[in-house]
């Protein structure tokens, strides 16, 4: 009986780290078919591309075990990269950060309000905000790029490059990020609530847990996190791109899904959605390595995307 | 003539945990062999084996003499299996007769293709809730019915297909007596027809009643068997708990303020005071549900509530509990957020008194946590584990645990035993007490009016939306009185 019971509770804790294995495995494969993987400015490369997505993924993370979706979160990083561009060139580094964060903040509020207070389906809803967003942006900067005659400020630009500790600065944020709201998801009741609203919304509701601003709030969370990711972005590419971010919601979801959440809600962690965002940065980094023609390359990831939500499916049914 | 249906030393595991240990058991054509057994003995593990849901880790299944192994409730219905599973699957957003139909619409053929025909879609769902004596509006959505509405339609869906077994895992944990009448009556009729019936219930008067031989269950095991004439009620609990049942009486309790007033129109009013259990009673689709939610800010309520003496106004639920109120429904599902921990459940309402600096203080959490589930016997006594593992007896007793924990001043409970056994049932009765006897005060709908009758002050009588009397204990208070104050 004994040995049973800690067998079962080891394949119980195995099962949890599913994401955590995986990774490990690919980069292992990836290590062993190409060398040129685990070189230094190839790593530094994988974790730098992640950093951005990883901030996009932990606020997807929000929504999704609150029990919604967010479409719009690629659309909302090149407004908010462009609107901190423009504030900066014109009155500083600051309010530029500052403008861009709460530029995608109030996307965030916009879908929010409209999905938990007038009950629309969140999919059309932030379908229809990426649209708008991207018209937006392109209506505000015309469609060209923003940088300014004389280009962005100097400071900000090196926050795209500069390193502390011999790690990059725009690794540094999704870290912070990750133990922050990670311990707010755990240990306040607000993440809590997060959780119970995701998982039984009439159960919550019944408990006094003001559903709607709950769900709302998530929404929020996702919008600013991912006016922070374009703010990245923006220091990154030296400019405000019209254009940059796209297909960044569906890398984020496909991440979150990879990392264990559940689309049904009230299932997820931050933590495995990053591991789900590294899964697929270096899968697409193997594969670019390993010369695999680009057009295979997103049917390879397409294949994973499906076959490990499957694979989650099989292991939650027995 | 081989049986029906029988097992052979079936035995099933989750996790670390037995559910099912090497069961033998068999039902005949033409007869009823009823299941019993505490909360979380097996009994719906056993039904689920049965009808494909779950596989068995070892053991057999034979049907018809013949060893079968069910992949799938697919394949389980193939075999002529029909299950009223404890937890319903119906679809809310289709008709009371698309659910009754599904798997088989009629339809009419024009050439190639196929259209459902509505006209006898209807009748066909009508028919079938005839014979429960159950009149709805077949296209009313399954979503806005009540739980025991929807019982009946799962049951009504269960009749409409051609069965050969026909297993019902506590289907009248919602219903009246009539309606309880209505589907022995049935169920005798398909006995007669030879089908072979398995049938689950709590309720052992029912039990002695309908059933030609009585299994009984506990801890996985399969402790006794008799056939009908051979078992009381009396033995079949003991069977049951191992221990000789006490009955319980309640003792006379001083009346504190009142906590909770209603006055609507021309109706009795609502009264709760403290120290002081007061019944609700109504037919199907009387309207206690919306006078229960009314009380606790779900629906606008028509009248004026007034909270402690104080009027109040609740504009939903967050607002009803903040003034000690607490509600559990006769829906579990509706009560619990399934994918998560017993532990989270019992905590869902409470998360700010157990916040210290902003931050969910896990010991103070786990500590009342731990004490509930002592108190309220909630097992397995492991609270980490998620909700939807518990058995539906436990399950109940979480939602119970939920409002203890916020420690609540009045407690609004439907169907408080839905599911129970009857060991449990004593158990929950004496907490209830325990609790208003401490001060609380308790608005208990349920359709079980012999058990109002036994634990209220007071029983209000509801028809058609409004309070129509009330009955006081001192004016004697059996379920006669109130069946006919009902209407029934
Ligand atoms: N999916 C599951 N995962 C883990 N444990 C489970 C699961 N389903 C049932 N169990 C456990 O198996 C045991 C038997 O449960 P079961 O639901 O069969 O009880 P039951 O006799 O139907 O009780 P009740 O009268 O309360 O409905 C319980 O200890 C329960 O916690
Ligand atoms: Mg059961």
């Amino acid at each position: 009986m004994k040995h049973t019971s800690t067998l079962a509770a080891w394949r119980g804790r195995l099962a949890g780290q599913i994401p955590l294995i995986s990774l490990i495995a690919l980069c292992i494969l990836t290590a062993l078919l190409t060398p040129r993987f685990l070189s230094p400015l190839n790593l530094t490369n994988i974790l730098v591309q992640s950093s951005i997505m990883a901030v996009i993924a932990i606020g997807m993370t929000f929504v999704i075990v609150g029990g919604g979706f967010d479409l719009s979160v690629g659309s909302t990083a090149a407004l908010a990269g462009c609107v901190a561009s423009m504030v900066m060139l014109q009155t500083g580094i600051t309010a530029g950060v500052v403008a861009g964060i709460m530029a995608g903040g109030a996307v965030g509020l916009v879908n929010g309000l409209v999905i938990a207070f007038l009950d629309v389906n969140p999919f059309i809803t932030t379908l229809g905000t990426m649209v708008l967003v991207r018209g937006v942006v392109f209506l505000i900067t015309g469609g060209a790029p923003v940088s300014g005659e004389y280009g962005l400020p100097g400071a900000f630009v090196a926050f795209g490059s500069e390193r502390f500790l011999g790690i990059h600065l725009l690794v540094w944020v999704p870290a912070l990020l990750l133990a922050i709201l990670s311990f707010v998801m755990y240990a306040t009741p607000y993440g809590r609530r997060v959780y119970a609203t995701g998982g039984g919304r009439e159960a919550a509701y019944l408990s006094g847990i003001p559903v709607r601003r709950v769900i709302a709030s998530t929404y929020v969370w996702c919008g600013a996190l991912a006016g922070l990711a374009g703010v990245m972005l923006a220091a990154r590419l030296q400019s405000g791109q019209p254009t940059a971010g796209e297909f960044y919601e569906l890398t984020a979801i496909a991440a979150v899904v990879l990392g264990g959440a559940s689309l049904h809600g009230g299932e997820g962690s931050l933590y495995k959605s990053v591991i789900g965002v590294f899964i697929m940065i270096v899968l697409g980094n193997a594969l670019n390595l390993l010369n695999v023609d680009s057009y295979w390359q997103r049917v390879a990831v397409g294949i994973v995307i499906v076959a490990a939500a499957a694979a989650e499916r099989l292991r939650s049914r027995s | 003539m081989p049986s029906a249906i029988s097992t052979e030393r079936i035995s099933k595991h989750f996790g670390a945990n037995r559910a099912l240990d090497q069961i033998d058991f068999d039902v005949a054509f033409g007869e009823v062999h009823a299941l019993v057994g505490e909360n979380g003995a097996g009994k719906s593990t056993l039904i689920r084996i049965l009808s494909g849901v779950h596989q068995p880790d070892a053991g057999r299944i034979l049907v018809e003499g013949k060893e079968q192994r069910f992949a799938g409730p697919h394949d389980a219905i193939a075999a002529g299996i029909v299950t009223i599973p404890q937890e319903l699957r119906l679809v809310p957003a289709l008709s009371i007769a698309e659910n009754i139909a599904l798997g088989d619409l009629p339809v009419r053929r024009f050439g190639p293709m196929a259209l459902i025909d509505r006209g006898r879609l209807r009748e066909q769902g009508r028919a079938v809730l005839a014979q429960l004596d159950f009149v709805p509006d077949v296209d009313c959505p399954v979503s806005r019915l009540s739980f025991a509405e929807r019982q009946l339609v799962a049951i009504g869906r269960a009749l409409h297909r051609e069965c050969r077994i026909f297993i019902l895992d506590e289907p009248t944990a919602a219903l009246e007596q009539h309606e309880i009448e209505r589907l022995f009556s049935v169920l005798k009729r398909m006995r007669a027809q030879g089908t072979a019936i398995i049938y689950i219930s709590h309720e052992l008067d029912e039990v002695v009643e309908v059933a030609d031989r009585c299994t009984v269950l506990r801890d996985g095991r399969v402790v006794a068997s008799a056939r009908r004439g051979s078992f009381a009620v009396a033995d079949l609990i003991s069977a049951m708990t191992g221990r000789v049942q006490d009955p319980g009486g309640s003792a006379p309790r001083a009346l504190g303020p009142t906590l909770l007033h209603m006055q609507r129109g021309n109706d009795q009013p609502v009264s709760v005071h403290a120290g002081e259990m007061i019944g609700l009673a109504g037919l199907l689709g009387s309207g206690t549900e919306a006078i229960m939610r009314g009380l606790f800010g779900v629906l606008r309520p028509d009248a004026g509530i007034s909270v402690g003496g104080e009027p109040r106004t609740l504009r939903g639920p967050a607002d009803a509990i903040a003034s000690g109120i607490g509600f559990s429904p006769g829906e579990r599902a509706l009560g619990l957020v399934l994918n998560q921990s017993v532990r989270d459940n019992i905590l869902l309402a409470s998360l700010d008194q157990v916040t210290r600096n902003f931050v969910v203080d896990r010991q103070a959490g786990d500590r009342i946590a731990a004490e509930l589930i002592d108190l309220l016997d909630i097992r397995p006594r492991r609270p980490e584990l998620p909700v939807r593992a518990l058995s539906g007896g436990n399950q109940q007793k979480v939602l119970l645990a939920k409002w203890l924990a916020r420690r609540v001043r009045l407690l609004l409970l439907e169907e408080p035993t839905q599911g129970i056994d009857v060991g449990a049932k004593a158990q929950i009765h004496a907490l209830i007490r325990d609790f208003v006897t401490r001060g609380g005060g308790a608005l208990i709908a349920s359709s079980d009016l012999a058990e109002l009758a036994r634990l209220c002050d007071a029983v209000l009588a509801v028809r058609q939306g409004a309070i129509t009397a009330r009955l006081d204990r001192t004016a004697g208070l059996d379920d006669a009185t109130l069946r006919t104050a009902i209407g029934a």
